[in-house]
């Protein structure tokens, strides 16, 4: 199943081309360690938080932390927009936030380590917005000496 | 997201993206994606299939050797439409003129919705801080012409739509999720509330409630219901 737009049902696929998308200098991909010995931290941009968080609001380019020991039951999703399935992440919330497979991948030595402090934003945010608290974000991550992020849509 | 793989890479965190949407992703061109062809909402491809979802997790974090940027890895798993054999049979006959109100609604599916959180272990309701039954209360008095805050209204919808589609997930033949999307928009005074109150906030003075109206109620997938009679809310 190749979902390319032109293969998606004609509603779901012209919503998904109005979706106006920036364009940037290519940036170079940075080299670095084997993944064996990389610490690696999860950002998602599903408007996850935990309970009680602030809920994300529309033009929100802020960020909610997540602590690696957070249970999945604590985690609740104030995306604004309702054009994705939310049943998968109701069902599984590693299907969104896949915090306990970056467990799994550093005990069975894939991954180095795992960062102590994981990210969500809301993906539907205008970049410009988002642009200060990811460079600001940049630096924390640093600070917990992360090298590697994997960023999970939604 | 493929801006923050710009913003993240530029200063300093080398960053691998998965990708939903393949177009989108050529335009932005962060430094490195894997895309997946795994519905929206879905990213790791499959819920409760952990060895699938490290698959997706390992391929992603592998790419991190790369530099030769932008690069975009196909990745070479899909996941089948999940396949209704079953057809959804509600056992309570929601949506129907025997139940006078969606706060009544609410309260009849809460034996179920607690059933969801037993099977679960945990639910996703609780962005609001409200009771379901307060929940519902502000979407009626919403219809019935005091619309609150887009955000407050946003939160309590969001909490009520889990709340149904939790409950709904241990009906007995549940089917797959589309059936359950299917009833929730189509068979349940909450679904034919939504679809009254999108005129009411599109024509309100209020921007937020424009924008709610407009763009964050009513899925893309479900507007054709709108202006066609349904159930009353």
């Amino acid at each position: 199943m190749v979902r390319r737009l032109s293969e998606m049902p004609e509603v779901e696929a012209n919503h998904l081309r109005k979706i106006e998308c920036p364009r940037y200098d290519d940036t170079p991909a940075l080299s670095g360690k084997p993944l064996i010995e990389r610490r690696v931290v999860i950002i998602s941009t599903a408007g996850l938080h935990r309970r009680g968080d602030r809920a994300f609001r529309p033009g929100d380019g802020s960020y909610r932390v997540i602590p690696a020991e957070t249970p999945a039951s604590e985690l609740v999703m104030s995306h604004i927009s309702v054009n994705f399935d939310r049943t998968g992440f109701q069902q599984d919330a590693n299907l969104v936030f896949p915090i306990d497979r970056l467990r799994e991948l550093v005990a069975d030595g894939t991954v180095g380590s795992m960062a102590t402090v994981h990210y969500s934003f809301m993906g539907a945010f205008p970049p410009a917005a988002a642009e200060p608290h990811a460079e600001h974000l940049a630096g924390l991550l640093k600070a917990d000496k992360v090298d590697a992020a994997l960023l999970v849509p939604v | 997201m493929g801006a923050l793989g710009h913003f993240l890479e530029r200063q300093g965190i080398p960053t691998i993206g998965i990708s939903l949407v393949r177009e989108h992703t050529e335009v932005v061109r962060p430094p490195r994606a894997l895309w997946v062809t795994f519905e929206l909402g879905r990213p790791l491809g499959r819920p409760d299939d952990p060895p699938f979802q490290r698959r997706v997790m390992k391929t992603a974090l592998e790419a991190l050797a790369r530099t030769d940027s932008p690069l975009i890895v196909d990745y070479p798993e899909h996941v089948d439409e999940e396949a209704d054999l079953t057809g959804m049979s509600c056992p309570i006959q929601l949506g129907t003129p025997e139940i006078s109100s969606l706060v009544a609604e609410i309260d009849q599916l809460a034996t179920w919705y607690d059933r969801a959180i037993a099977a679960q272990g945990r639910t996703t309701v609780g962005v609001s801080g409200l009771t379901m039954e307060e929940a519902g209360k502000l979407i009626s008095n919403a219809l019935a012409g005091e619309l609150p805050p887009a955000q407050t209204l946003k939160e309590a919808i969001d909490d009520l739509k889990a709340y149904y589609l939790e409950a709904s997930s241990v009906f007995p033949g549940a089917g797959p999720a589309k059936a359950r999307k299917d009833w929730l928009w189509g068979e349940t005074k909450f679904g034919a509330a939504m679809l009254a109150l999108q005129p009411k906030l599109a024509a309100s003075d209020d921007a937020q409630h424009k924008i709610l109206g407009n763009l964050t109620l009513i899925p893309a997938t479900e507007r054709f219901r709108l202006g066609k009679p349904h159930a009353t809310a």
